[in-house]
């Protein structure tokens, strides 16, 4: 739908899952990223695949099938979790979005998952529906999905909302507005346009996500520009990356994949209590049966230089100990005095001007602590990096609107 | 990245197939990578520059530019000695993007043999060169 705007708007096109998508436009990806961080990116997400899970039993299904404890995922909010195999290895990552009841007193339940992973996602759902009454609905080709990001996104979304027709205020992160396949969405941009807006993203930082119906695309598209003026440009995937990687999220089969889920800086998608047990038994609940094999841990270097992402080696010691999953460079960050700093650290020192950090994870075969040392080799150069709990400091996804 | 009609190629240059151009200043050859090099590349975000005085021999690798997308080796398209290196590449990398043929020079070397410059294309064959590269927008 939006393939001629970012032709028009000279992106640089690359394949991706079978879509064509820009990698960055003519701003480049260096001021995509950091227009993020201090004003606003929009970014054409149109390729992530939508999946409905209707009926009585619903809740039943997806409770079986991601990790979440969905228990406690009220009407409104949504929530981030992974969906694993029988072995406890990735097929998936996902948000789950609760609709509550319709208007027949079932269950409605959204699961956006990955570009392309629709169908694949679906079987494994049919392929463990032990329930009566529940159906899942590819909603591939219905929707698209544009997501806006940034400090400045807060304002823009508000003159785009149509009068009457809901409010953003005390929106948290993680919670969500509206359906956009209902005509009366209790939530429409100006227009009439029906959608589903939820505070999240994959930036790390303020930002919205918006769902709305296929043919409207382009419009809300155009709508974000003319309301955003200086405050917003479009972003490509290559900020897209480089930002979630600063926010240590994973990508999908690139971080996360066809591996033990175990030891990863994702954790937290798990269903644990305060002793650390499961909370609900799941499809993969038995991860830790088998021997543990691999950790993953974010690393954060000391310039830009990176190494290519796959084929390079992690040593430790000299001695290679594992791989590189996802390597890019935070262009809003830099070091000094030993510090990580951010564009947008409050107590960043007056001379600094950030010339980006590489970043990124490995995959290694032992576990290591934050502040261990590592070297990445490829075929062109070694460069030591430092394993981290976290990269860009001072994120504002979580701020108050 | 430029359509072929946007690209900037300057007539008073030389070009390697590597998308390095020299440019010829009595006996030394200043040295950077060209307009489609820069825009192919993305925003240039870091410059691993040699030291002054090393050995370079043409066709072979001196540095590198990490962009965005890639990192990507360049050549010295003559043999000699590095004379001079533009440091202000370390701070302000993305010289090499807003300027490819002025501020973003990359290095200058005393060339040990001036008629390796006749193995270099000029711009009107570089620019024909370029043609079988990639499919004109």
């Amino acid at each position: 739908m939006l393939n001629a705007i970012h032709r028009e708007l000279k992106g640089e096109l690359t394949d991706f899952g079978g879509w064509e998508m820009p990698l960055w436009y003519s701003t480049g990806s260096v001021k995509e990223h950091l227009y993020v961080i201090e004003k606003s990116g929009v970014f054409d997400i149109g390729h992530m695949d939508l999946l409905r899970v209707k009926g009585k039993e619903a809740f039943n299904l997806i409770q079986l099938c991601l990790t979440r404890n969905i228990s406690k995922l009220g009407v409104g909010a949504c929530g981030y979790s992974m969906i694993l195999n029988e072995q406890g290895h990735v097929v998936d990552d996902t948000i789950v979005y609760n609709l509550g009841k319709d208007n027949l007193g079932k269950d409605e339940y959204i699961l956006i998952v990955n570009a392309a992973m629709g169908p694949a996602v679906q079987r494994h759902l049919e392929q463990h529906n032990v329930f009566q009454d529940v159906t899942v609905t590819d909603e591939s080709g219905c929707f698209s999905k544009i997501d806006l990001q940034g400090p400045a996104s807060v304002a823009i979304i508000k003159r785009l909302l149509e009068k009457g027709r809901g409010t953003i205020e005390g929106l948290r992160y993680f919670q969500f507005r509206g359906d956009y396949s209902n005509p009366v969405s209790e939530i429409a941009f100006d227009g009439n346009i029906p959608i589903l807006l939820s505070r999240t993203g994959y930036t790390g930082e303020v930002g919205f996500e918006i769902i709305m119906p296929y043919g409207k695309t382009l419009d809300v598209w155009n709508m974000i520009l003319d309301a955003g003026g200086s405050d917003v440009i479009p972003c490509g995937l290559a900020a897209r990356d480089s930002l979630r990687v600063g926010a240590v999220l994973p990508l999908s089969h690139q971080d996360i994949g066809n591996w033990p889920f175990v030891h990863t800086p994702w954790d937290f998608a798990l269903p644990r209590d305060k002793e650390g047990k499961f909370t609900k038994d799941f499809i993969g609940s038995g991860i830790y049966d088998n021997p543990l094999s691999s950790y993953t841990y974010p690393f954060c270097g000391f310039d830009p230089r990176k190494t290519e992402t796959h084929g390079t080696s992690v040593l430790w010691e000299e001695a290679p100990i594992g791989t590189v999953s996802t390597c890019a460079i935070d262009m809003a960050i830099g070091r000094m005095e030993g510090k990580i700093y951010s564009v947008a650290s409050p107590d960043k020192p007056a001379s600094f001007k950030p010339k980006g950090l590489v970043c990124g994870f490995v995959r290694v075969e032992r576990p290591l602590e934050p502040g261990a040392k590592v070297t990445l080799k490829d075929s062109r150069r070694s460069i030591e990096v430092e394993i981290v709990s976290d990269i860009r400091p001072n994120r504002t996804a979580r701020v108050g609107i | 990245m430029k359509s072929f009609e946007e690209l900037d190629i300057r007539d008073d240059l030389f070009y390697a197939q590597t998308h390095e151009w020299v440019k010829k200043t009595g006996g030394n050859a200043r040295i950077g990578v060209d307009d489609y090099a820069q825009s192919s590349l993305g925003d240039v975000v870091y410059v691993e520059l040699p030291s002054m005085g090393t050995a370079v021999t043409a066709g072979a690798s001196f540095g590198s530019l990490e962009s965005t997308k890639a990192v990507s080796d360049v050549n010295s398209p003559v043999t000699g000695k590095i004379v001079a290196v533009n440091e202000a590449l370390s701070d302000n990398p993305d010289l090499v993007n807003t300027s490819p043929y002025e501020d973003g020079w990359i290095i200058e070397v005393e060339m040990a043999d001036s008629k390796e410059l006749d193995a270099l294309m000029k711009s009107d064959a570089y620019l024909a060169f370029l043609k079988t590269l990639d499919p004109v927008d």
